[in-house]
């Protein structure tokens, strides 16, 4: 039996009337890459930013490693990292120095934070550029340090918020590669992404979201399953179905 | 408290990256500074011009009147015509003429009394009264010859001693009693000297450090577009480390200008002495950290660059336009009650007695109190805003 490490229970969150997330429940194992799927303004985001605690939930709770996120955030914010689908980096600083920044934000000390930095450099393939400044870099070398930044620390749980927006082939693979390592390390991820492909090859499980709520939850070998031969239907297939072709803003 | 100050030092650290604004902050103190030294740094003393219209042109007592009054340093001469005089002040070219009547040597020579005429626009300005007082001074001073003169005469009557011989003997005496008088004055100036540099130092100083709000305000919001703001809140580090960790960035800031420019005006200018120089940076420290607490308030309430930028410039202004910055407000105006709400009031109060009047830290402890209570109150409301507005924790 899998260990439970995130249990999302009946989440809610609205602004200004408007329901961003409405009653979202699901449970992410120890060690395993779960795929948040919707198309745009479906509450991905609103979802993570709560159970990253950044915002508060109107009601409903998120337990991440046995803390809650309403009564025990700071034992929340040790165990997780973020990787936020903007870049947010300071550029005017070397990557070296936005790790070793974040670093210790997240509790190191000058010396391990340092040493953490370089490794995570090395793993995203940019050790040699670890002094340069962050505004120099290509689009596709900032999502790697954007990456780079919320491996920092000792997390145990990695939220990606479509970590490989706007990246070329290269990059992507090397962030792909990168996800597999961490979960094989035991990492649990919860992932985003509207690239189907992407979320076939990378989540163990995956979560469709449209209008706030959970429309469907399986592995993606299931979901493609649900809508005929697997071998034969894409994700984006079981997608688009789901979630209708009209166009969303 | 420690990740705070690592917060403080990557702000720095960012600010000192920043080639363009670092260049732009760090010279403009010194540029101040030149300016400043150029347009007051020489002129220590009163310097004027008398504007005479001698009337009496070959007469031997307004020539040395008008003698008297070149040697003296402060004063240059101007003489005019009565036309060319009359016509400056009807126009308000000049604010005071001294006017020498044409029987001012003859009614002398004969002991009658005579008298100089000053016509003037309203009070004539501060240079024409200061000149007033000075050429009344030099009247005084051959009033006094005349008394003496005419005393030794009347108590030399009938000796066959003539009156040239008389004169020349008078004239000796009021020489060395000038020279030696009875009652002399010393002049001393107790921890810095009173000049116009002095005067407006104190304005420059308070206008830099609230320039600091400016900068101060952007802090959150630019994390915010940074998006660093969010990510930030999901480490360990809590709302009130950052901003704390803010409220010291903008402490430095605003401190390492005033620093430069204290410390261009105590080394170029040597306006203070150690201890001044030092009770200064004391203040500058204390009026940095009020600055970043408003700074900061404005931070927790902008909801993008511009409306930062433009809320605390407005205040900045505000505060320079009320608070009596570069010139006195009397006291019980509307203006001096608008003042006491403005921040830079209490700091230019305090480096004003520092600077120009010679005071200690002693003197200025209600100021300091009222600025280290705006830091304080400041930080809490910050924290306390961020928290209710929208997007806030």
């Amino acid at each position: 039996m899998p260990e439970e490490y995130l249990v999302a229970q009946e989440l809610h969150k609205s602004f200004n009337e408007q329901k961003a997330v409405d009653g979202v429940s699901f449970t992410i194992y120890r060690g395993e890459i779960f795929g948040l799927l919707g198309p745009n303004g479906a509450g991905k985001t609103t979802a993570i930013r709560m159970m990253s605690t950044v915002l508060e939930p109107d009601r409903g709770d998120v337990i991440i490693g046995g803390h809650s996120v309403r009564r025990e955030a700071d034992a929340v914010r040790s165990q997780i990292g973020v990787c936020p689908q903007e870049l947010a980096l300071y550029e005017d600083l070397s990557a070296l120095d936005n790790l070793v920044f974040f670093g210790r934000m997240a509790g190191m000390s000058g010396k391990e934070a340092r040493a953490q930095a370089m490794a995570r450099l090395e793993l995203m393939g940019l050790s040699e550029r670890a002094k340069g400044k962050v505004d120099k870099f290509s689009g596709g070398m900032k999502r790697r340090v954007n990456l780079a930044v919320g491996l920092m620390g000792h997390p145990e749980m990695l939220f990606l918020d479509e970590p490989t927006v706007g990246v070329d082939p290269q990059s992507r693979n090397n962030i792909y590669e990168t996800i597999e390592g961490l979960r094989d390390g035991g990492m649990t991820i919860l992932y985003t992404t509207h690239y189907m492909e992407e979320a076939d090859r990378l989540c163990d499980r995956v979560a469709i979201m449209d209008g706030g709520k959970i429309i469907a939850l399986d592995t993606p070998y299931e979901l493609r399953s649900q809508i005929g031969e697997p071998e034969r239907v894409t994700l984006e297939d079981v997608f688009l179905k789901l979630t209708g072709r009209s166009l969303r803003d | 408290m420690f990740k705070a100050i690592l917060v403080a030092i990557h702000e720095v650290r960012i600010y000192l990256q920043d080639k363009g604004d670092l260049a732009f902050s760090l010279l403009l103190p010194v540029v101040t500074f030149a300016l400043m030294y150029g347009a007051f740094g020489g002129e220590m003393e009163f310097h004027g011009t008398a504007h005479i219209v001698n009337q009496d042109p070959g007469g031997s007592y307004s020539v040395r009147l008008l003698e008297q009054l070149e040697e003296m340093d402060s004063v240059d001469l101007e003489l005019l015509s009565r036309e060319e005089a009359d016509g400056k002040l009807e126009r308000s070219d000049l604010l005071m003429v001294i006017y020498i009547p044409e029987d001012f040597s003859a009614k002398l020579v004969s002991g009658e009394q005579t008298q100089l005429l000053f016509r003037q626009r309203g009070n004539g300005g501060q240079e024409g009264q200061i000149v007033a007082s000075l050429v009344r001074g030099l009247a005084e001073r051959m009033n006094q010859e005349f008394t003496v003169l005419s005393q030794a005469s009347s108590s030399l009557a009938g000796r066959e001693i003539s009156r040239e011989r008389i004169e020349i003997a008078t004239q000796k005496f009021l020489e060395r009693e000038q020279e030696h008088p009875l009652v002399g004055v010393t002049e001393e100036t107790m921890g810095s000297s009173p000049d116009l540099v002095n005067q407006f130092l104190p304005g420059v100083v308070t206008m830099f450090v609230l320039f600091a709000i400016t900068l101060g305000a952007q802090a959150i919001v630019q994390e915010r577009r940074l998006g660093t703001l969010e990510r930030l809140l999901t480490t360990r580090l809590s709302v009130g480390q950052l901003f704390f960790g803010k409220f010291l960035a903008g402490i430095s800031r605003g401190f390492l200008q005033t620093l430069i420019l204290l410390g261009l005006s105590y080394i170029v200018l040597q306006l203070f002495t150690p201890l001044a120089f030092i009770e200064c940076l004391v203040i500058a420290l204390v009026f940095a950290a009020a600055a970043s607490a408003l700074g900061l308030i404005i931070a927790s309430i902008a909801r993008t660059e511009d409306q930062a930028t433009w809320i605390a410039v407005f205040l900045t202004m505000s505060m320079v336009m009320t608070g009596g910055t570069f010139f006195e407000i009397s006291e019980g105006s509307v203006l001096y009650t608008i003042s006491r709400v403005s921040l830079n009031t209490y700091a230019n109060d305090a480096f004003k007695t520092i600077i120009a009047q010679g005071g200690s830290l002693t003197d200025v402890g209600m100021e300091l109190g009222v600025l280290a209570g705006v830091a304080v109150v400041g930080l809490t409301i910050s924290r306390v805003l961020f928290k209710v507005m929208p997007g806030g924790r």
